[in-house]
C-alpha cells in the first residue's frame, strides 16, 4: 500500500493507494498551526478506516504547503502532484483549475499528464478558499450554507474590491443597505471566480478542463466559475483529495524505483 | 575518501565588488570636501560627461539597492511614507526620498545638482522634482523621446537630445565655475567604451557550458557600469573579470557542478532576497542570459562624442520599442540553450512589468519555454512571502525535470 499526503495551508489529506493506484481510503483534517501534528491525525484516521497498519504503507510521499515538515519517504509539488491525481481519474483533462484555502493555480497538462505551464494566485488571499472563509464568518452562515444560498439568488452584488479587507466593508455596507443575503453570498462566488479567471486567462482553457481543491466542493463557486468561463467543468468525485492522490501514485513509482536500484 | 572540497560558486573577482562600492563611497565623499560638485543621477544618464566636467556622480538607484541587500532599507521606507509618499511608489524613489528626510546620514553624499533623463520611466521626472523641492539644489531634467528602432534613429530626435546635453553642459558650466573639455570626454569615452567592450564579452562566455558566470556575479559585477563608466577602475575591473571566466572555462569549471537547467532572467534582481539566486543553483538551475546584466553596456564611438552619447541614453532598454525586446529574447534563448524564463513582477517598477505577460506567452508559444511568474518587490522587504515564492520555484523544478 501507498501513501500520499497533501499538507495544505487550511486542510491536511492522507489517501491511500494499492499497487495499480486504486484508492483504498483517504481522510481530510483541519491542518491548525502544526503539520506534525495533523499530518499524524489524518495518518491514524486513514489507517483506522482503511483497516490498515503502519507496517502496511511501503512508501510515502508528501506534498502542500507543509510538505517539508511532514514524514514521508520523498516530497513533491502541488503543481506536479495535482496533474498525476487528476490524469488518473480524468485522462481527457488538459487544464485543471485547483482552489484551496490560501492559493489557486491553473495548470496546464498535456495527454500524458505533465506539466506544460501553470499560474498561481498572488500572495493575497483573494482569490482563494480563505476570501470566502473569512465572508462566511462576517455573514455568520457556514461554508455548506454559502453553497445552498448561492442558487436562491436573483440579483448578485457586485464586489469591486480585489482586497479582502476591504471586500469585508463593502459587504457589510451591503447588508445594511438592505442586500439579500443570497444576493450577496452570489456575489462573492462572482468575485472570487473572476480573479481566478483572471489569473488562469494567462495559460488559456483548453479542454477538458477540471475543478479541484476544497473550494470546487462549494456548488455556488462551481456555478460561478462555469458561467465566467462559459465552461462546463468536470468534477472529480473528491474534489479535495486530488493532490494527495497524485502523491501517492508518486509513492508507488518512487517505491518501484528504489527497488530497481537495489536490484542493480 | 576524502571529502569532495565544495568549490565556491562565485567569482573571486565578483567578491572585489564590495570594497569598490566602498572606494568608490568614499571618493566621492573626499571630492566633495575638497569642494568638487557631486550629482544625482539617475542611472543611464551621460555619467561619462560628468567625469569630463569634474562632477562626480552617485545614483540613488544604485543606492537602492544597496540598502536593501545590506538591510536596512526599512528605515528609509518608512520615513517617506509617513511624509506622504505613496507605499505604491517605487522602492528606489522611497528610499531615496526618506534618506533625505531623515537627514542624509550615511554614505551618499548630499547632491550639488540633480540629473535625470527620462529613459527609463516617467517616475524619474516626478522624483527628481521631489527631490528638488526638498532639497533646492539645482535641477536638470532632460527628455529622451520612446525610440522605436535604436539602430535607425531619425536626427531629429539625435540632434533633440544632444541640445540638452549641451544645455546641461552650460548649466555646470555657471553654476560651479567648470571648463568642459572636449578632450578629457574623449578620454572618458574610450575608457567607457572599453569596458562596455569588456564586459559584453564576458558576457558571451555565458554561452559555454558548464556556465562559468552566475546571476550572483552577474548582478554585483555590472556596479562599476552604473556610476563609474569611463573610469580606469572600471576598465581595470573587467579585465580581471575576464581573465577569471576564460580561466573557468578553460577548466571547464561552472557555476555549479551539475548544470541541470540554463534559465534566463527578466527583471531587476530582488536585492533583499538575494539568496534565491543560489536556492536555483542549489537546484541544478544557472542564470545565464539577463536583459538586465546586458543593459548596462553601449559601444560608445568617440569620435563622435556627443552624439555617441545621446545614443546610448536613447537606446536604453526600457525606451525601446516591445518588438525589439521580443526579438532579442527570441536570439539569446537560443545563443544561450535557454531551457526556462523566469520573470519577476516587480511592484515598483511598472514601466519593467507591464510587458511581461506578453513576452512570457510568446516565449512559450514560439520555442516553447516554460516560464515562472512571480510578485515581489525588488528593493522593499515587506512584501515578500519567501514561502511561496520558494514553493513556485520548486514546481517550475519540476515542471522543467518533466520537459
Ligand atoms: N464542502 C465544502 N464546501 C465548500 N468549501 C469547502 C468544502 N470543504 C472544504 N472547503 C474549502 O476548501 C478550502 C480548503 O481546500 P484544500 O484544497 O484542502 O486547500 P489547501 O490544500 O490549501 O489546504 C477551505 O477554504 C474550505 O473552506
Ligand atoms: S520605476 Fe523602474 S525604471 Fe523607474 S526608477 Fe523605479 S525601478 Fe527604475
Amino acid at each position: 500500500m501507498y501513501l500520499g499526503i497533501d499538507a495544505g495551508a487550511s486542510a491536511t489529506k492522507a489517501l491511500i493507494v494499492d499497487r495499480k493506484g486504486k484508492v483504498v481510503s483517504y481522510a481530510i483534517v483541519p491542518s491548525g498551526i502544526n503539520f506534525k501534528v495533523s499530518s499524524q491525525k489524518a495518518l491514524e484516521k486513514v489507517l483506522k478506516s482503511s483497516g490498515l497498519s503502519l507496517k502496511e504503507i511501503c512508501y510515502a510521499v508528501s506534498t502542500g504547503y507543509g510538505r517539508a515538515l511532514v514524514k514521508a519517504e520523498a516530497h513533491s509539488s502541488e503543481i506536479i502532484c495535482v496533474s498525476r491525481g487528476i490524469h488518473k481519474l480524468l485522462p481527457s483533462v488538459r487544464t485543471i483549475i485547483d482552489v484551496g484555502g490560501q492559493d489557486s493555480k491553473a495548470i496546464r497538462i498535456d495527454e500524458y499528464g505533465r506539466v506544460l505551464n501553470f499560474a498561481m494566485n498572488d500572495k493575497c488571499a483573494a482569490g482563494t478558499g480563505r476570501f470566502l472563509e473569512v465572508m462566511s464568518n462576517l455573514i455568520g452562515k457556514s461554508i455548506n450554507e454559502l453553497s445552498r444560498l448561492h442558487h436562491k439568488s436573483s440579483k448578485p452584488i457586485r464586489i469591486s474590491s480585489t482586497c479582502t479587507v476591504f471586500a469585508e466593508s463593502e459587504v457589510i455596507s451591503h447588508i445594511s443597505q438592505g442586500s439579500k443575503i443570497e444576493d450577496v453570498i452570489a456575489g462573492l462566488h462572482q468575485a472570487i471566480a473572476g480573479r481566478i479567471f483572471n489569473m488562469s486567462s494567462r495559460i488559456g482553457f483548453e479542454k477538458d478542463v477540471a475543478f479541484t481543491g476544497g473550494v470546487a466542493k462549494n456548488e455556488g463557486f462551481v456555478a460561478a466559475l462555469s458561467k465566467k468561463t462559459g465552461l462546463t467543468p468536470l468534477l472529480p468525485e473528491e474534489p479535495q483529495t486530488v493532490c494527495a492522490l497524485g502523491a501517492a501514485l508518486a509513492a508507488i513509482r518512487k517505491y518501484e524505483e528504489s527497488i530497481s536500484h537495489a536490484h542493480l | 575518501m576524502s571529502l569532495p572540497r565544495r568549490r565556491s560558486r562565485i567569482l573571486q573577482t565578483t567578491r572585489k565588488i564590495g570594497e569598490l562600492i566602498m572606494t568608490y563611497f568614499s571618493k566621492v565623499s573626499d571630492a566633495k570636501s575638497k569642494g568638487k560638485p557631486v550629482a544625482w543621477v539617475t542611472v543611464f544618464t551621460p555619467v561619462e560627461l560628468l567625469y569630463a566636467l569634474d562632477i562626480y556622480p552617485v545614483a540613488p538607484e544604485h543606492f537602492g539597492a544597496l540598502c536593501s541587500a545590506r538591510g536596512f532599507i526599512v528605515d528609509y521606507l518608512e520615513e517617506a511614507e509617513r511624509c506622504g509618499y505613496s507605499e505604491s511608489l517605487c522602492s528606489y524613489s522611497r528610499c531615496s526620498l526618506g534618506y533625505v528626510l531623515s537627514g542624509m546620514n550615511g554614505i551618499m553624499p548630499p547632491p550639488d545638482i540633480l540629473i535625470t533623463f527620462r529613459n527609463s520611466c516617467d517616475v524619474y521626472v516626478k522624483w527628481w522634482q521631489s527631490l528638488h523641492m526638498h532639497l533646492g539644489t539645482p535641477l536638470f531634467v532632460g527628455e529622451t523621446p520612446y525610440v522605436l528602432a535604436p539602430e535607425d534613429l531619425d536626427n531629429y530626435v539625435l540632434d533633440y537630445v544632444v541640445k540638452q546635453l549641451e544645455q546641461l553642459i552650460e548649466m555646470a558650466e555657471e553654476r560651479f565655475g567648470l571648463r568642459f573639455d572636449m578632450e578629457k570626454l574623449v578620454e572618458v569615452l574610450k575608457l567607457s567604451d572599453k569596458a562596455s567592450e569588456l564586459w559584453f564579452e564576458t558576457l558571451k562566455l555565458r554561452r559555454f557550458r558548464p556556465c562559468p558566470l552566475g546571476g550572483r556575479d552577474s548582478a554585483s559585477d555590472i556596479f562599476p557600469l552604473v556610476v563609474m563608466q569611463g573610469t580606469e577602475e572600471a576598465v581595470s575591473f573587467y579585465e580581471e573579470l575576464l581573465r577569471e571566466v576564460k580561466g573557468r572555462i578553460g577548466r571547464k569549471e561552472g557555476v555549479i557542478e551539475d548544470e541541470k537547467f540554463r534559465l534566463l532572467f527578466d527583471g531587476i534582481w530582488i536585492w533583499h532576497a538575494f539568496d534565491l539566486i543560489k536556492y536555483f543553483e542549489d537546484k541544478g538551475a544557472v542564470f545565464v542570459y539577463e536583459p538586465y546584466s546586458e543593459a548596462w553596456a553601449y559601444r560608445l564611438d568617440a569620435s563622435e562624442p556627443l552624439e555617441s552619447i545621446a545614443r546610448k541614453i536613447l537606446s536604453m532598454g526600457l525606451n525601446v520599442d516591445i518588438d525589439i525586446r521580443i526579438e532579442r529574447f527570441l536570439e539569446n534563448i537560443k545563443q544561450y540553450q535557454i531551457d526556462g524564463a523566469v520573470f519577476f513582477s516587480n511592484r515598483s517598477c511598472k514601466t519593467w512589468s507591464a510587458t511581461q505577460l506578453v513576452t512570457a506567452d510568446i516565449l512559450n508559444k514560439k520555442v516553447n519555454v516554460p516560464y515562472l511568474l512571480f510578485e515581489a518587490d525588488m528593493a522593499d522587504p515587506r512584501q515578500y512571502s519567501e514561502a511561496q515564492i520558494k514553493n513556485r520555484i520548486d514546481a517550475f523544478i519540476e515542471v522543467l525535470s518533466e520537459s
